[in-house]
């Protein structure tokens, strides 16, 4: 082959290089005689005659949920445990993402729903964050709020939210 | 045959796919663990070299091969991953050397495409998860718990479609993968995710890096403290990580391995396509990379995986040539490479092509392969049994025994030869020419027949004649005592050994003598029941000198009898059974354990485990080697003894790790053997055979020879001409000099004995080699050389031209008579009814012989039949044509010779993809397909409607694990009309992983038989890993998955005989067949191959 007559000469130039990087091979002591010895031919072949059956829980299965109804779960328990935390940080989550959720869960009540879209319409000036967590609540839930803080009931939904505002 | 089959190895896979190393068999010790598709072999490093500790079957194809270590272990894992979604982990148990099943798991999913660029399977490095790239689009996950089980899996959608390579990255604090992928503009990148186990999905990782080395395709995890990625290129390679990036420019190449040198990570081994291997050097200061170097080391094989031993040791495993164990040196060689190679391991794969040949005309098939591929491609010739090579052979008819003699006890070499006749006793001995010539030896009585040879004590020889027992000096050579038997009585059989001498005269006498210096003393003597047929004293116990027991076979109530030295008294009887008298016996042992060999006059032999202490016989099991009487003799080769059968079919037989082995001697009929140590001709036998004395030495006692005959370039075709005494072979050489890559085709002509090349074709540029065949035509008595090809131009997907060539032999050149051009390639070439059947893309053809006006000949289109996609493989059979169609599974076509024309007759309607086929039988065919299965289709002529009767039945489905490029007719083995295995007709495949199988046909009974036992053996021999046989064995491809049937698992059936004798036990009961049945029916087969 024409190609192994380049080789040396490249090799020659590289020489000193590969001398230089070749030192201090890691060593443990192993293949360390000079009459190496390996007779690979007569290997015992293994019959396994023991039981092979991993542990009972080490037997591996797939979670078979379909990818997009685990990722939707997934968030719709963080939304879930952050709107029942008001202080929750789930204002992270895009409001459009949550809308999608709410219609695909069939718990979620008519009513929420549309509190929920009302709330994207009527919330979309507002970026404030505890704004849209107070949104996120009924009448009944900002009431018994206000009522924790010894503020006055009446008035509509957002006269609520604007009183439960001004006192935090 | 039939549809009834047997499918057993005969060479193992030897194509080495993956390795690592690692402490898996203790905290402290460091192995090498090597994947060869099927098998896994765990091997320890010490000190002085490679020991082999395991051989492990796995039901799988392995797909990946990992080490990792759970936290809280002190010694590593294995993880392997097979090509049909299962995995497991197995953990090694000292105590008892085997595999434990830690975890496994099914991870195939229903939906999904499979990768086209090879499953991946890795470990994050902290131990937290295991990732599988299995399909595209899905990244699985299986989670490790803290305390380092596994959890459940989930999938992971993965955005990249045309993943390269995925790795995790080191020094993490969140698992992250390194993604190596190619867009739908054909361009690659690189991208990190990080595994959020929480909510089961990626987090974008650290960094990205676009727009990579079009040729991009492996990615190296760089360990802490660099960390970071190495990205390696067909022309450059990178080193990329957050916060740094280097690369450097290399020499055009595809790099198809690496090993990780230091534990830090700043040095590797890389190994191209070319068999080149580099260094690549991470140059750092502290923990900031400073550059990459790469330097030329030398040449290996083409390597597949590199492994890092130790001290400059460096495991090389490869799928495409011989694997290799190299060492570094600090110094160049004179041709200026570092790399010396210490060891090669041989590898058949890939087994392109094959041809069955008789080359010694022994009646014994030789199998010679284009193995391996690219610069290390070529022929092995594969050979069953053990050869004798022969040294000097004489004229002798009438041999009745021989025994060799030193001339002192303290000689390490044989120096006569004692060749006794029916009614003389011949010596011959070495002279100073280190010829043999006949001598004399005073004392020896040589005017009759001698029964029994032996060296003695004190300088001595012993001769045993029918009369009298001579004690000789083997200085003076002058008789100094002698033992006369009692008037009236002679001598029938007699053994002796240095000290001792035991015979047996007429009328159920046994004599025992002791030999001392210059006397014979008759020490005891026995009436027993019966006459004696033979009689062994080897001595097996610590004196090498004096034997405690003897074993005598007896007449009439046909039994094998153990006595007490020097007393005589019977300790043990033992029935053989049957109306075949003992013919000889044996007393030996092998690795340790006693056995008493006996055997029979029809050839059967049974051995016994002895105890030496008690005399008991246990584990009785029985094989024939033969159809006549059985002499049997050890020798030592090597340092180790094995005993010798002489018989009609000689057999070595030996021991490897504690388990008897038959090896057939390649030797037609040998009536006596004995070993023949001389100066001249050391470690020889002499051998006593239809009328000749050889004295040779012996092959290696194994049971497959494998001689390399290195091409340096790609043999795809092969095909041997009696009558010219060559094989031609069509070859391509890659040459990889220039700028662009090129290659020749070429048609060589080599010597069928030397394998030297005789002479050259080379075909046309563009020009492919596609098949190749020796036959004759009617009407001319010249044996041809037909070569069919193809022009393979680049910008066409199918050839559209191509040639066949007529050559013929002379006066060893290669000679093009005639020539014809064809619209295709050439696929298949048949020799049909004395003209040319050709397969020619969608066609078959038949051409003509045809006699010019001019006398010259040429080639003349007859019919043909369309109706193919593309008739790859073509077998015939009288006037019918089985064709296996790329895609479209087996048909059969029959010719009309009044009409001259091609028909089809019936095809199979499934869509497999062919390999290979082969006609089993008039009614039955063979195919291998490309999902590594086998079938079987039956003709239908009973059928009652012509749509019944079109249809190729399936009859049988195999998976097999091994991609079959070829079937034969043929065997392996000498063939012996009148033994039980000599009946059964067998067929050999050659596969990509270098596997040599053998698949027999059996008889209904049989079958069914095996079938019972196969089931049996499921429950007693557990898959490794708990991967389950049922399964592995099923037909399975893209479309469907269905149970084995009618073909049966020679492998597992044959491991039998390396049960332990409580689980042959277990099995005989469930079998209600006796164990020794069970173990002479395996061992029967067990001579298939």
């Amino acid at each position: 082959m024409e190609g192994s007559s380049s080789q040396p000469s490249d090799s020659n130039q590289t020489a000193s290089g590969a001398f230089k990087f070749l030192q201090n091979l890691p060593s443990r002591g192993l293949l360390s005689s000079t009459f190496l010895s390996s007779n690979p031919g007569g290997m015992r072949v293994y019959v396994c005659v023991r039981d092979t059956s991993p542990p009972e829980d080490q037997h591996i299965q797939t979670n078979q949920q379909n990818i997009l109804i685990r990722s939707l779960t997934l968030k719709k328990q963080k939304g879930e445990s952050s709107s029942k935390d008001v202080k929750g940080a789930g204002a992270a989550e895009g409001s459009r993402k949550r809308v999608a959720e709410r219609v695909l869960e069939s718990r979620t009540s008519a009513k929420r729903a549309a509190s929920q879209s009302s709330s994207r319409q009527e919330g979309s000036g507002s970026s404030q964050a505890s704004s849209r967590d107070f949104q996120g609540l009924t009448v009944e839930r900002l009431r018994a709020l206000l009522k924790a803080k010894g503020l006055s009931l009446k008035g509509k939904k957002d006269e609520l939210i604007a009183r439960l505002k001004s006192s935090s | 045959m039939s549809v009834w089959n047997y499918v057993v190895t005969a060479h193992k896979p030897t194509n080495v796919t993956n390795s690592c190393v690692g402490n898996f068999t203790g905290p402290q010790e460091l192995n090498l663990i090597i994947a060869k598709c099927t098998r896994i072999e765990i091997l320890l490093l010490t000190p002085l070299g490679l020991q082999p500790i395991l051989d492990v079957p796995i039901y799988g194809r392995i797909a990946t091969l990992q080490l990792f270590r759970p936290h809280g272990e002190a010694q590593d894992f294995l993880f392997i991953a097979t090509e049909r979604y299962k995995f497991c982990v197995l953990q090694w148990d000292a105590e008892t050397s085997e595999l434990i099943t830690r975890a496994m798991g099914d991870v195939s999913d229903r939906i999904g495409r499979p990768t086209d660029n090879g499953q991946i399977g890795i470990i994050d490095p902290d131990c937290r998860l295991i990732g599988l790239h299995l399909y595209d689009g899905l990244f699985k996950v299986i989670p490790f718990d803290n305390k380092g089980q596994l959890k459940e899996a989930f999938n992971i959608r993965l955005e990249e479609l045309q993943v390269l390579d995925i790795q995790f990255l080191y020094g993490c604090s969140k698992p992250t993968i390194v993604v190596l992928y190619q867009d739908n503009k054909d361009a690659r990148h690189v991208k990190t995710y990080e595994v959020a186990l929480k909510d089961k999905d990626f987090v974008e990782g650290p960094w990205a890096q676009n727009n990579l080395d079009n040729g991009a395709d492996l990615l190296i995890p760089v360990p802490p403290p660099l960390c970071g990625v190495l990205i390696i290129g067909e022309e450059t390679i990178v080193y990329c990580s957050a916060n740094a990036f280097k690369a450097i420019p290399i020499r055009p190449s595809i790099t198809r391995a690496y090993g990780r040198v230091d534990a830090d990570g700043s040095r590797y081994l890389l190994g191209d396509h070319a068999g080149l291997l580099h260094l690549l050097v991470i140059t750092h200061e502290k923990e900031k990379v400073t550059g990459l170097k790469i330097e030329l080391l030398g040449e290996t094989s083409i390597a597949s995986t590199i492994s890092y031993l130790d001290n400059a040791f460096v495991y090389i495993g490869s799928s495409y040539g011989d694997s290799q164990l190299v060492k570094l040196n600090l110094q160049p060689d004179a041709k200026g490479s570092y790399v010396e190679v210490l060891e090669r391991y041989v590898n058949l794969g890939p087994i392109v092509d094959f041809c069955v040949v008789d080359l010694e005309r022994q009646g014994q098939g030789q199998v010679v392969t284009c193995s391996g591929a690219y610069k290390d491609g070529s022929l092995r010739v594969v050979r069953n049994g053990i050869g004798i090579n022969e040294q000097a052979s004489v004229e002798l008819q009438g041999i009745k025994g021989m025994w060799s003699l030193r001339s002192s006890t303290d000689d390490p070499h044989d120096t006569f030869l004692v060749v006794s006749f029916i009614s003389e006793t011949r010596i011959l001995a070495m002279n100073l020419e280190d010829e043999l010539e006949e001598t004399e030896i005073e004392g020896f009585c040589s005017q009759v027949q001698t029964l029994f040879c032996h060296d003695a004590v004190f300088n001595q020889l012993v001769q045993v004649t029918s009369s009298s027992v001579r004690l000789v000096s083997s200085t003076s050579r002058e008789l100094k005592n002698e033992w006369f038997a009692p008037a009236g009585y002679s001598i029938n059989v007699a053994t002796a050994n240095a000290t001792q001498v035991l015979l047996a005269t007429g009328g159920k006498h046994l004599v025992y003598l002791e030999i001392g210096d210059g006397v014979l003393t008759q020490k005891t003597h026995a009436q027993l029941d019966f006459e004696i047929s033979c009689l062994d004293i080897n001595p097996i116990g610590e004196n090498p000198n004096y034997s405690q027991l003897a074993a005598v076979g007896m007449w009439t109530d046909i039994s094998v009898q153990i006595y007490s030295l020097p007393d005589l008294s019977r300790i043990t009887k033992e029935h053989l059974g049957g109306e075949i008298i003992p013919r000889s016996v044996l007393l030996c042992a092998f690795e340790g354990i006693s056995y008493l060999l006996c055997a029979l006059g029809d050839g059967h032999l049974l051995n016994f485990i002895l105890n030496t202490s008690t005399g008991e016989l246990t584990d009785r099991k029985k094989v024939s080697l033969g159809t006549q009487p059985i002499t049997l003799r050890t020798f030592s080769s090597k340092s180790t003894t094995h005993v010798f059968a002489a018989s009609d079919r000689p057999t070595v037989i030996y021991s490897s790790n504690k388990k008897l082995l038959y090896s057939n001697v390649n030797l037609k009929e040998v009536s006596h053997m004995c070993p023949f140590n001389s100066a001249a001709f050391p470690d020889s036998l002499a051998i006593a055979k239809e009328g000749e004395l050889t004295i040779g030495t012996i092959d290696d006692i194994q049971k497959l020879h494998i001689r390399s005959i290195p091409l340096g370039e790609h043999a795809r075709r092969i095909c041997h001409q009696e009558q010219s005494r060559t094989f031609a072979i069509s070859s391509v050489k890659y040459n990889q000099s220039s700028a662009e890559d090129s290659e020749t085709h070429f048609i060589r002509l080599l010597d069928d004995q030397s394998f030297d090349l005789i002479t050259y074709y080379q075909l046309d540029a563009f020009e492919y080699g596609c098949s190749i065949l020796s036959c004759s035509f009617s009407d001319d008595s010249n044996v041809y050389y037909c070569v069919g090809t193809a022009y393979v131009l680049p910008e066409e997907n199918e050839p559209t031209k191509g040639r066949i060539l007529v050559f013929t032999v002379e006066d060893g050149k290669l000679q093009l008579v005639a020539e014809k051009e064809t619209k295709g390639a050439v696929y298949s070439l048949n020799a049909f009814n004395g003209k040319l059947l050709a397969a020619i893309n969608q066609k078959i053809q038949i051409y003509k012989w045809t006699l010019r006006d001019d006398g010259t000949r040429e080639l003349q289109s007859e019919c043909g039949h369309h109706g193919h996609i593309l008739a790859l493989y073509v077998q015939t059979r009288g006037d019918f044509i089985v064709v296996g169609d790329l895609m479209k599974s087996i048909s059969l076509l029959i010719y009309k010779h009044e009409e001259s024309s091609i028909e089809e007759r019936a095809r199979d309607y499934n869509a497999n993809w062919m390999s290979a086929v082969e006609i089993l039988d008039d009614d039955v065919y063979l195919g291998a397909e490309n999902f590594f299965n086998l079938f079987s289709v039956r003709k239908n002529s009973e059928g009652a409607t012509d749509e019944e009767r079109g249809r190729l039945e399936v009859v049988g489905e195999y998976h097999l694990g091994e991609f079959v490029n070829r079937f034969r007719h043929g065997s392996l083995v000498m063939r012996l009309p009148d033994s039980d295995v000599g009946q059964i007709p067998t067929v050999i495949f050659g596969t990509v992983n270098g596997v040599i199988g053998v698949i027999a046909s059996l008889p209904q009974e049989q079958y069914v038989f095996l079938e019972k036992l196969q089931s049996n053996l499921r429950k007693v021999i557990k898959g490794v890993g708990g991967l389950s046989h049922e399964q592995w064995r099923s037909f399975n491809n893209e479309k469907k998955t269905v149970d084995a049937k009618n073909f049966l698992d020679g492998d597992l059936i044959e491991s039998f005989l390396d049960l332990s004798r409580s689980k042959m036990d277990e099995i005989s009961k469930q079998m209600r067949v006796s164990v020794e049945e069970l173990c002479k029916r395996v061992e029967e087969l067990t001579r298939l191959h």
